[in-house]
């Protein structure tokens, strides 16, 4: 059965039907895209466009609650701290898509359509007779969807719900332990000690020259000239030797015109 | 809004769990305020303390068959036995975790963040003191287990399953020596384990759609009374099982197993191998034999199937491997299946041996872990087979008693290993399950095969240049190898009152 007579079976109003194709479709491109995209900001603005839609469809099935807290809280809060981590940590590193088992990434698609086709048919076949039951009865229970939320995190999964907190503790430990570099006294420099040796013996203390300024030419590759004529090393970055340019790499390269 | 109640919360029995998130707490606590050269003096004591604490109110309660906190804990015989179980091989794996003379600074890194091979790196590898954050993360493990073992209700067991994995996951990247191995065990640790959560997670809530409701008991009326869609049931059992037997470590769902013991710290690896392995057999005990059994003609061709799979798989790849530490992952995958032989009796010796077998095969193979941070060069443990050859002659004493857990591993008489085996697939022939019973016998005999090619290399083959040396164990080592061998061998020559205990702890409350 396909998912669009399990659609047809159980009943939802033409309002529901609407919202739900539309961003039902948009979720689907964003979950691909997240995979997909190369660019990890990318990726994280394609989860953001997933989360908003299922935020909608939380509140369209009556649980106002859990959309707006999944709008709020997942994608205005998580994920934008998320997005500054990447950009803090350099937006440009991409990950390397070279495989190192041959046939893995074919395989792995293959795998996981089979999977989805096997869930989507099992569940269609599962929830082609069943009526769907609706929040309406548990939101009226204790007089409304925060109400009744609460009251089932404060009775029956109260011990549940406080033992989450001990995770939340793991986690801080956890990133505290693998991501902070506890520097002792004497692991940095101090300001004096570094004055101190910005101006010891046999250190140059000014800025350094930069290339072809006291040159014929405008290309980073012409040192310097010191005053008694020789090339200056220090005037250009450490990876270009420095040698005499030929007359055609000297001459000006005409784009000042 | 004045309906709301706390339900009855009955702290006695929940104390143990209790007990050790607060020990958990405070150690974090700890790591904020005691200076960094005495954190470690305070920690052990601290652990060691809360274990004893824990265990003591655990017998208090010896005699507590009820669910309490709102019917999310169940406190009943195979969970205090569990909790129990876990909280003694805790203390055993806690004492080689605390071990500092076999290495200046112990077994951890002192500061993880520190790129592996850098200039800082090298001077902290020389001896500079382990980082003691990992003392709370192995009590929020072991806490997290007790919960586990004792959930009634599916999303307590799933918080319970995370609570107690984001500890490991973190533990099993603190290695000293040989960093990015360690680093890498985590992350491949982690993302599997994230993988699988999400598949005991669907699971969840595919049980939700047919029983309408989470709690064990629930579900068994649901089961029982056969209503509902069947592809609900049993998609959401396949899934629940697949996020159980991954922590359990059962083929096809075993490839983490391997690499993840070998490449965590050997301490760690050794609470890995007796607590995470118990807590995960104590659960899907708890799932098939409270939730499901009235689905028990349906899961047990597949489970068994998994489980043949799982001993004939550990079998098999542990006779190929050639580092000792693979060999004993490749040998708990094995007992896994065993395990499962156990379990699938679905019968009450079914649960009573499985739970003796978790507690012999807990104390062996924290002994067994001993030994390998034991034999160690200059580059820290030599783990690689060949190292082994020619030990016998170099150190008898460590060469005999790595031999006597080998040969427990292998299920020769006198030993808990033979007894243990001897139960699982008794129970397993009670309950009219021949069939796993012969590929168990089978797959234990192809399984001694590893073990006595290691004890003939150990003791007829010469000491080369590269024999390295067994260090002199601290009193931490030789408590929990003393503890392990004797209770190896105490369960083989005297298994009756562990027995006894085991029959009487075997009734589950729904």
């Amino acid at each position: 059965m396909t998912p669009a007579a399990v659609l047809a079976a159980t009943p939802m109003s033409t309002g529901e039907m609407w919202v739900f194709i539309p961003l039902g479709i948009l979720a689907l491109v964003g979950a691909l895209g997240m995979v997909a995209a190369r660019n990890a900001v990318h990726s994280a603005l394609f989860l953001v466009l997933t989360m908003l839609c299922l935020g909608v469809f939380y509140i369209v099935q009556s649980g106002p609650f859990l959309g707006v807290a999944q709008i709020i809280v997942y994608t205005g809060a998580i994920m934008m701290l998320f997005l500054f981590v990447l950009m803090l940590v350099g937006r440009d590193a991409s990950d390397s898509l070279i495989e190192t088992l041959r046939g893995q990434r074919v395989a792995a698609i293959l795998l996981g359509v089979g999977f989805a086709g096997l869930v989507c048919v099992g569940l269609g076949r599962a929830l082609a007779g069943t009526t769907a039951k609706g929040l309406a009865e548990a939101n009226s229970a204790h007089g409304g969807n925060v109400q009744g939320l609460a009251s089932l995190l404060f009775t029956r999964y109260v011990f549940a719900f406080e033992v989450t907190s001990a995770l939340l503790i793991t986690a801080a430990v956890g990133a505290m332990l693998l991501a902070h570099i506890e520097r002792r006294k004497g692991e940095r420099p101090t300001q004096p000690e570094q004055m101190r040796a910005r101006f010891a013996p046999g250190n140059y203390p000014a800025p350094k020259a930069g290339p072809g300024v006291y040159a014929t030419s405008d290309s980073v590759a012409t040192a310097g000239l010191l005053p008694d004529g020789t090339l200056a090393a220090r005037s250009i970055p450490e990876i270009l030797p420095p040698r005499e340019l030929t007359s055609s790499e000297t001459a000006p390269k005409g784009t000042d015109r | 809004m004045n309906d709301l109640k706390l339900p009855a919360i009955d702290y006695a029995a929940l104390a143990p769990m209790l007990i050790l998130f607060g020990v958990a707490c405070l150690g974090v606590l700890v790591e904020a305020a005691v200076p960094r050269a005495r954190r470690g003096l305070v920690q052990v004591p601290l652990g060691l303390l809360g274990l004893v604490a824990a265990l003591v109110f655990v017998i208090a309660e010896a005699g507590t068959r009820k669910r309490t906190a709102g019917e999310a804990i169940a406190i009943d015989g195979p969970a205090l036995f569990l909790q129990g179980a876990i909280i003694v091989l805790g203390v055993v794996a806690l004492l080689l975790i605390a071990e500092r003379s076999l290495e200046p600074g112990g077994p951890f890194v002192a500061q993880p963040a520190r790129p592996v091979g850098s200039e800082a790196d090298r001077s902290q590898a020389a001896g500079e003191g382990g980082a003691t954050e990992a003392y709370p993360l192995v009590m929020f493990a072991l806490a997290g287990m007790l919960l586990f073992v004792a959930a009634n209700d599916l999303l307590t067991m799933f918080v319970a399953l995370e609570v107690f994995s984001l500890p490991l996951y973190l533990l099993c990247a603190l290695a000293r020596r040989r960093r990015l191995l360690s680093q890498e065990a985590a992350l491949k640790y982690f993302l599997l384990g994230a993988y699988a959560s999400a598949f005991f997670l669907f699971g969840i809530a595919l049980i939700y759609g047919y029983a309408g409701a989470i709690t064990f008991s629930r579900i068994h009326q649901a089961v029982t009374a056969g209503t509902g869609s069947g592809v609900l049931l049993f998609a959401g059992l396949a899934l629940l099982a697949i996020g159980l037997l991954f922590k359990a470590a059962a083929a096809p769902f075993h490839v983490w197993t391997p690499d993840v013991y070998q490449g965590a710290p050997t301490p760690i690896t050794s609470l890995m191998a007796a607590c995470t392995k118990t807590a995960a057999f104590g659960a899907l005990l708890r799932v098939l034999y409270v939730g499901f059994p009235g689905a028990t003609w349906d899961f047990r061709p597949i489970i068994g199937v998994i489980a043949i799979l799982t001993m004939l798989v550990g079998a098999v790849l542990a006779v190929t491997q050639t580092d000792m530490k693979r060999l004993l992952a490749y040998s708990s995958i094995a007992n896994a299946g065993y395990l499962l032989v156990g379990v699938l009796a679905m019968t009450p010796e079914g649960v009573s041996s499985t739970l003796f077998y978790l507690v012999a095969y807990g104390f062996t193979v924290i002994a067994a872990f001993a030994v390998v941070t034991l034999v160690r060069d200059a580059d820290g443990e030599a783990t690689h087979l060949s190292r082994w050859a020619g030990l016998g002659r170099r150190s008898p004493l460590f060469a005999g008693v790595f031999t006597f857990l080998l040969l427990a591993f292998a299920g020769i008489p006198l030993t808990s290993g033979f007894t243990s085996k001897f139960a699982v697939f008794g129970a397993a022939f009670g309950g009219g399950q021949v069939w796993l019973v012969v590929a168990g016998v089978v797959t234990s005999m192809l399984l001694a095969f590893p073990y006595l090619r290691v004890v003939v290399m150990m003791w007829l083959s010469e000491p080369g240049e590269s024999t390295p040396s067994v260090s002199v164990p601290g009193a931490f080592t030789s408590a929990a190898l003393v503890i392990g061998v004797l209770v190896t061998l105490l369960l083989g020559v005297l298994p009756g009152p562990l027995l006894d205990l085991t029959t009487r702890a075997g009734d589950f409350v729904r």
